[in-house]
């Protein structure tokens, strides 16, 4: 079973609306006003405010990279698109923006709730993928250590099954990753340099 | 002079949930009646009816026809959250508002509709609140399968998770399904603190009888041990259920008897419905009196007139400000059991000091 959706807590929670002055901004702010946000509209820049803000909404028809604080796809909060043209090369843009959620003008009398609980769900999954392919590409960095380590076990007395076995030990036995424990091991043996007794650590 | 001024009535007369939707049609013929008999305001207002008999696809078309021919722009209607729905793009089109009567879910704050009874957080939040500390958290959960149902159920089942309960157990029958037979097995098996029954019409009278007849083989199904609670049901229904209601704790902003709503002079509603819909056209005719030509204005026009001043109505989410009652079927009666007053609705559960405080723990008299 999947687990229930997360709703956010919208207690106070500040949304900036990137927009010109126009109804869609009326529209969207009674909107937000209503569920219990605190809004802001701004044009044509983001003002430094927005750094604070919860949710953005952005045009997408008028607007171009430089109107945010952070580099194309790099929002600190989940961003919703505000979409007229369907032209293709604006769809390009606001998927390189990082859209988490879209809402189609003209924005009528409802809409923002679910773009709002759509948006919050997809960035907290793009936030935790992010984390989660950072930690592995860590991992995977360390690969040769790990390699160095189970030989150099080996070559001390080890079979290359056991090395290992022995590596995942020291590891778990320090609350530590594989990787870590194949530093430790790599880093020893080469302050040991030249050779001495091995001993066998179960610290 | 009193100024003549059309408004919609959306109520089905048949049907599988007209119990509910007669007393909504009382409630607002008789507003209409204390409105034109009240030489205080200006207007004489004429209704002008339409009948969707309980038949969800004719409720958008008959509303727009109200709208397209006649003068109305303000529509009383709706009992379901389901026809709610259907009728809000019509709305949209034509300018129109609906003043909607019932106890709903919450999670809406249309530009086209004033919501004139209870949402989540003045009826079913103040309920588990006032149930857990005397029953306990274990909870299974009844519901019509639609969005009344679903949501309330979602709700009620994160509330009982915070609070560190368990639900034993959740199931849904179609509207007018009255087989009931497999949510009592599972009842009888779980053995739950309370049962929250979110079932609408035949099928919430069917459940109730047949879990009276359930109490009666085994007394641990009865109100002092495991009783059913309900955000709908009101005195409208009780004649349905008969003494198979005895002991059912319901939450709503008026029970039989008491006075602090609707505002105004009247307090003899049979069912908070019908004072809900009585309200509607009462606040309606404050907004347009003394203003003519006011009927045609916005939703978001009128509430920001000074007119509105005396209305209970919030002009961000165009909810009610409501008392909140717990009250429990006693000899065919409701009894309000607690009470608070002045709640302004939450409809996104955002604001938690809307939430009724204070909620005293059941006194017992030691011997």
């Amino acid at each position: 079973m999947r687990p229930p959706l997360h709703i956010p807590d919208l207690h106070a929670a500040r949304a900036v609306i990137l927009h010109r002055p126009h109804a869609l901004v009326q529209a969207i702010t009674r909107q937000l006003v209503a569920i219990g946000l605190k809004v802001a509209a701004s044009w044509p820049e983001l003002g430094p405010e927005a750094l604070g803000a919860d949710f953005v909404f952005f045009d997408v028809d008028m607007g171009y990279d430089a109107q945010f604080p952070w580099d194309a796809g790099n929002a600190p909060m989940p961003l919703i698109a505000l979409i007229g043209s369907e032209a293709p090369g604006r769809i390009e843009w606001a998927i390189a923006q990082g859209s988490d959620a879209q809402m189609l003008k003209p924005v009528g009398d409802s809409g923002v709730y679910s773009a709002l609980l759509i948006a919050r769900q997809s960035f907290e999954a793009r936030q935790s993928l992010r984390a989660e392919i950072s930690d592995l590409r860590a991992r995977l960095a360390e690969r040769q250590t790990v390699v160095r380590a189970v030989t150099l076990l080996a070559a001390h007395g080890d079979c290359e099954a056991d090395a290992y076995a022995h590596l995942r030990q020291l590891a778990m036995s320090r609350r530590e990753t594989i990787e870590q424990a194949a530093q430790r091991i790599v880093a020893r043996f080469s302050t040991e340099e030249g050779g001495g007794n091995v001993r066998r650590d179960h610290s | 002079m009193k100024r003549l001024v059309e408004i919609g009535l959306l109520y089905s007369q048949e049907g599988s949930y007209a119990p509910l939707t007669r007393a909504c049609r009382n409630g607002a013929l008789l507003g209409i009646q204390d409105v034109n008999a009240n030489p205080d305001l200006a207007l004489e207002l004429v209704a002008v009816e339409r009948d969707p008999k309980c038949n969800i696809d004719l409720y958008e078309p008959l509303c727009t026809d109200i709208l397209r021919n006649s003068t109305a722009r303000h529509v009383i209607g709706c009992v379901t959250s389901w026809s709610r729905k259907e009728v809000i793009p019509g709305l949209e089109r034509a300018g129109g508002t609906l003043w909607y009567p019932s106890p709903y879910e919450g999670f809406e704050a249309s530009d086209h509709v004033v919501y004139t009874h209870a949402c989540p957080n003045q009826h079913l939040l103040p309920l588990l609140n006032w149930t857990f500390p005397r029953f306990g958290r274990q909870g299974y959960l009844t519901g019509s399968n639609y969005i009344w149902g679903w949501e309330m159920n979602r709700v009620a089942r994160a509330v009982i998770t915070e609070h560190g309960g368990e639900v034993l157990g959740e199931r849904y029958l179609p509207i007018g399904d009255t087989d009931v037979d497999r949510m009592l097995a599972e009842i009888k098996i779980a053995r739950p603190n309370f049962i929250l029954n979110s079932l609408i019409g035949g099928s919430s009278y069917a459940f109730l009888k047949a879990y009276a007849k359930l109490g009666r083989e085994d007394p641990y199904f009865t109100a002092p041990t495991c009783p059913v609670l309900s955000c709908n049901l009101t005195e409208s229904e009780l004649t349905y259920i008969g003494t198979a209601a005895e002991g059912l704790i319901s939450a709503g902003p008026y029970f039989v008897g008491w006075k602090s709503w609707p505002q105004g002079p009247r307090h003899d509603f049979t069912s908070s419905f019908e004072a809900a819909a009585y309200s509607a056209v009462r606040t309606l005719a404050l907004l347009l009196n003394g203003r003519p030509g006011a009927e045609n204005e916005k939703l978001a026009d009128l509430l920001q007139s000074p007119n509105a001043d005396q209305t209970m109505i919030d002009v961000e989410t165009h909810h009610t400000t409501l008392p909140v009652l717990i009250a429990q079927v006693t000899n065919g009666a409701f009894e309000v059991l607690q009470s608070w007053e002045d709640i302004p609705a939450d409809p996104y559960l955002t604001h938690p000091d809307r939430l009724p405080q204070d909620v005293q723990p059941k006194l017992t008299v030691i011997k």
